[in-house]
């Protein structure tokens, strides 16, 4: 008997159909083992896979509505998904069958459904009912970032002054060589007065 | 330029993290129509008390957007701006159902105009009383043929942040200045 468990936003709802690990002493209403998923956005077709197909679909939507949020070109490229923004309201969804002769299912959702969309996929992520390999939330997050959750920035306020001051000093007084040479000066001193 | 900005940062935050946050602030009381006492309310709700004691603080520290009119420099602290995008995000939460339906009027302008130009009008409302009209950016913002995509992309970034890793996203957004 498989287990059943459903995400709902909105417009928008995610399935999921799979059974508990029981070598991992997981609970009966647990789903570790995914058989199969399915996305139901409302007048739309529905969208089902695979589990190996959950996780790049699932990447593709955050990636992109992060480049969209973030001022970016809006568009994500892979062999399984396109996401392009048509316009200022309406995403192109281009989704490729692995199996041959088989057209690409071609979607259009506005803003709202995307962000019902993704609201879903944050449900299913945050649920401790179901164990899928969580879409690692630090790749999400720009390097300057990383950087102060790390306290790394401490580390670099303290260190990084003084060196760019010495730098600076050897840099600055290198310059002096150019002006004054005693050995030179003593030599052009002598051979004017002998 | 970047790295320099955030090293010399340390425990301040940048002012285009604050214009965003101020951004979306704005945006939520466009919605809610009595959105300081909702922020007020939310703030004691989350046990931000310490941070957040009252309305007064609350306006100070929004106070640290530049584009304001009565800007002023307080050197907003990480824990205050924090405290801030916990309320924000929280209350996108609560409004998540107009901020959807916000969206979707601009999806189709033809049947639901109304939505979209009641939360227009109002938006630069706001933005007439409390920010600095003369600033080029402020006025880009009151231009209603070249606000929506600002607005649009805000009501986003809003509608993408009410899960439990919302504060996380939030953030995300903000520091990548």
């Amino acid at each position: 008997m498989q287990n059943k468990l459903s995400f709902h936003q909105s417009s928008v709802s995610l399935e999921i159909i799979g059974l508990p690990d029981y070598s991992n002493n997981e609970s009966k209403d647990q789903i570790s083992i995914i058989s199969q998923w399915k996305l139901t956005i409302i007048d739309k077709p529905l969208i089902e896979g695979k589990i190996e197909h959950l996780g790049p679909i699932m990447n593709a939507f955050y990636i992109y509505s992060n480049l969209l949020v973030k001022n970016k070109i809006p568009l994500y490229e892979s062999k399984l998904i396109d996401i392009k923004a048509e316009n200022l309201h309406l995403h192109n969804i281009v989704l490729k069958s692995s199996k041959p002769n088989v057209k690409p299912l071609i979607l259009k959702i506005g803003n709202s459904l995307l962000s019902d969309t993704i609201n879903c996929f944050d449900q299913l992520n945050e649920s401790p009912k179901v164990r899928i390999k969580k879409t690692d939330v630090n790749n999400n997050i720009p390097k300057n970032l990383r950087f102060r959750l790390n306290n790394k920035v401490k580390f670099f306020n303290f260190i990084v002054p003084p060196f760019i001051a010495i730098c600076s000093l050897i840099l600055f007084s290198s310059s002096f060589i150019y002006f004054y040479n005693p050995l030179e000066y003593k030599e052009k001193k002598e051979l004017i007065n002998p | 330029m970047r790295t320099i900005t955030v090293l010399t940062k340390g425990n301040q935050v940048s002012r285009q993290s604050i214009e965003k946050l101020d951004l979306l602030l704005l945006i939520l009381e466009t919605i809610d129509l009595n959105g300081i006492q909702s922020l007020y309310a939310l703030a004691n709700r989350l046990d931000l008390k310490d941070v957040l004691p009252n309305k007064v603080t609350i306006w100070k520290l929004r106070n640290n957007n530049p584009l304001r009119k009565s800007y002023v420099n307080n050197n907003i602290k990480v824990n205050e701006f924090h405290a801030l995008i916990k309320v924000t995000v929280e209350m996108s939460r609560y409004l998540y159902p107009y901020i959807r339906e916000i969206l979707k009027s601009t999806e189709d302008l033809e049947e639901n105009s109304v939505i979209w130009s009641d939360f227009n009008n109002r938006f630069i409302e706001l933005i007439r009383e409390r920010f600095n009209v003369d600033s080029m950016r402020v006025k880009k913002l009151l231009n209603q043929s070249e606000n929506d995509e600002i607005i649009i992309k805000s009501l986003l970034t809003l509608s993408l942040c009410i899960s439990n890793q919302g504060c996380q996203k939030l953030k995300n957004f903000l520091y990548d200045f």
